[in-house]
């Protein structure tokens, strides 16, 4: 469904990814892990279209070349990245901005708008998946939000978008436990045979909750190693210092070339 | 330097005063501060004369123009009262709505034109103008305890036809202690030629009285609007006044409030939006004149093109004002790299125990908010008019007529398709 092939980014000169591969099928969920600096938060953006970036290499999904799109049309083709810093809008009202983006995309893919009345329906069932109450709705969108309810107002925009594709970029920075738990089950109810999910963090801890087919690991721009659910385990216990220093980039290519 | 023109009536004022009060104020220029960012070659190109009524040429339906308000309606077309636009048949009890016909001077009431607005002193060449060539003025005047809900709308009209190319209004408004109104000014123009309207509001609120007085001056880029406002509160009077300043060449809005009564209370809050070259001046001064009163100014501007948004925005507190707790705020967002705004904040405080705050920002348009909007499928004019309403909405959301909210945001909307 995603296919990224030899993928570089460069902001201002600066190289951050350098010859990314990852192929992720329908249904999956993958982990991407790495210090800090490696280019996780990259990655995600170059996936959802954030300006500013050099870029080559390729991306499709589902055969279409995201690279070429707009960070709208990738939305309305199915991509969905929840932001590790959600950003505040005063003034634009939550559930005017949901509906607005959910009917911008229904548009885009010539579907039937949503009324107020049917959307409000749709919000109140995403809302109960995060346990959010009503009143987040008729709030300005993450303006004076604490950390965790921001996180949360993500999985809801999530849970009413539908993608086919999710990033997830670090949603678990921030988060006391109770509100990751309520995070990775909104995320696990939303996994389905048609969803595909990349899940950026820098921690193991949030894959006890979300439990990934694969999890890779990149370092220095690019995917050094690539494994099940044990590879996160394995960087809890021993950290990274392993994968850096150009110590993985044998396996990297092997096992990130094998990888679909 | 000779006495400017004051609130008082103008009625035993002879003519050859009136002209020698005008020649003897000169036209402003750049070295005054309240004119510092004016176009003044195009101010020197309006020119003044006696009210003429031409209400026939304003070629469109006026309600089509306008916010649906429920009450009463008085239309004044180039400073002369066109009756037949206007409707008055939603008087009510306690509310006395008058005309002073300019050819005769006759008033039609008693008492209410011409309440004395209090400020002392205008030495201001444009209320000179205002004071000699204004037409009917426009009287209103609400009786002690007498509580008004719906809104009295006063639409100015100036279509810049005839011998002269602009036009002077006049109202007074007079609240009479323990009463409360409503009163909207809404001033239109037509006209693909240059011209102007130079109107004045005098208000005096009695003590314990409440006042929602909304202005939105809305004319076309071919005109000037000069408008000045000067309020006189008395004890415990409440003013809440909200100026939407949404289009001219020059729209100039002037909005002087005398706090006189102990505990009277101010709250301003404003939006200008310009395009093009307009630009969108506001001068705005509270007098803190009495102890323990509050005031309150919260400006936006939305600049978009070259055009220019000016907030000159005073607070000052006079001698024995002890007590004062006054703050002001502007904040503009720029849309384009060639749009300006200028922001000057003026504070005197000559009195002890004063709570007084300002601050100002300019900013632009948030790319992460736009990046973020759009990486949620909002296609980019789209996400760009979210956070423009955003932006403005705080000024909309203050206006308590629903029907009026909801007009203006429209007309904010229209706009950016």
């Amino acid at each position: 469904m995603l296919h990224v092939n030899n993928l570089t980014a460069a902001i201002g000169g600066k190289q951050i990814l350098n010859g990314l591969n990852l192929d992720v099928s329908a249904g999956e969920v993958h982990a991407i892990m790495g210090p800090n600096g490696s280019g996780k938060s990259t990655f995600a953006h170059t996936l959802a279209g954030r300006d500013g970036y050099d870029i080559t290499g390729e991306v499709t999904l589902d055969g279409a070349d995201l690279l070429d799109m707009e960070p709208e049309a990738r939305a309305a083709a199915g991509v969905f990245m929840g932001f590790q810093y959600p950003v505040e809008i005063p003034g634009v009202n939550n559930m005017y901005f949901l509906r607005t983006a959910l009917n911008s995309v229904r548009r885009a893919r010539g579907e039937t708008e949503v009324g107020a009345r049917d959307f409000l329906e749709v919000s109140k069932k995403a809302m109960d998946l995060v346990e959010m109450k009503e009143d987040f709705l008729y709030r300005s969108v993450n303006a004076g939000f604490s950390g965790g309810e921001k996180k949360r107002n993500e999985i809801l925009q999530m849970a009413i978008m539908e993608p086919r594709l999710a990033i997830l970029d670090e949603t678990d920075s921030g988060l006391d436990i109770d509100a990751l738990r309520i995070i990775a089950g909104g995320v696990n109810a939303l996994r389905s045979p048609e969803r595909s999910m990349i899940v950026i963090t820098h921690y193991q801890r949030l894959l006890d909750y979300i439990k990934p087919d694969f999890v890779h690991v990149l370092v220095d721009g690019r995917i050094v190693k690539s494994g099940d659910h044990t590879l996160a385990l394995h960087l809890e216990a021993n950290g990274y210092a392993d994968f850096e220093n150009g110590l993985g980039d044998a396996s990297a290519q092997s096992l990130a070339g094998a990888q679909s | 330097m000779t006495s400017g023109a004051t609130a008082a009536s103008t009625s035993e004022v002879s003519t050859e005063t009136q002209i020698a009060q005008i020649t003897a104020l000169r036209y402003p220029t750049k070295r005054d501060e309240a004119w510092r960012h004016a176009p003044h070659t195009v101010l020197g190109r309006l020119s003044f004369g006696s009210p003429s009524a031409i209400a026939g040429e304003v070629p469109w339906e006026i309600d089509a123009q306008i916010p649906a308000l429920d009450g009463p309606r008085i239309v004044i077309v180039n400073g002369v009262v066109d009756h037949a636009r206007s409707d008055i048949t939603a008087l009510q009890v306690g509310l006395d709505l008058s005309t002073t016909d300019h050819r005769t001077g006759r008033v039609a009431d008693r008492t209410a034109v011409d309440a004395g607005s209090g400020i002392e002193h205008v030495a201001d060449v444009f209320v000179a103008l205002n004071v000699a060539f204004s037409g009917d003025r426009v009287g209103i005047h609400v009786a002690p305890g007498r509580h008004l809900d719906a809104p009295i709308h006063i639409v100015m009209v100036s279509t810049s036809a005839g011998t002269h190319n602009t036009s002077c209004s006049k109202l007074a408004i007079q609240l009479d202690a323990g009463s409360s109104a409503k009163v909207v000014e809404t001033r239109l123009g037509e006209s693909s030629e240059f011209g102007g309207a130079n109107t004045r509001t005098t208000i005096a609120l009695g003590d314990n009285t409440t006042l929602d007085h909304i202005i939105i001056q809305d004319v076309p880029a071919t005109h000037v609007h000069l408008s000045r406002t000067e309020v006189t509160q008395g004890a415990q009077s409440e003013l809440r006044a909200r100026l939407f300043n949404l289009g001219a060449a020059y729209g100039r809005l002037v909005y002087e409030v005398q706090l006189a009564g102990e505990g009277a209370r101010a709250d301003l809050s404003g939006l200008y939006f310009g395009s093009g070259d307009q630009i969108l001046d506001q001068q705005i001064n509270v007098i803190h004149a009495a102890a323990n009163c509050t005031s309150r100014q919260a400006f936006r501007g939305v600049l978009d093109d070259e055009s220019t948004g000016v907030f000159n925005g005073a607070i000052d507190v006079r001698p024995g004002a002890d007590g004062t707790d006054a703050a002001q705020s502007n904040d503009n967002l720029l849309l384009s790299n060639r749009a300006e705004a200028n922001t000057q904040p003026r504070l005197e405080i000559l009195a002890d125990d004063v709570a007084c705050k300002h601050g100002a920002t300019v900013g632009q348009l948030d790319d992460e908010a736009m990046y973020y909007m759009r990486s949620r499928g909002i296609p980019a004019t789209e996400a760009r008019r979210l956070l423009i309403n955003g932006f403005a909405d705080q000024a909309v959301h203050d206006v308590d007529i629903e029907v009026l909210r909801t007009w203006i945001a429209q007309r904010l909307g229209h706009d950016d398709d």
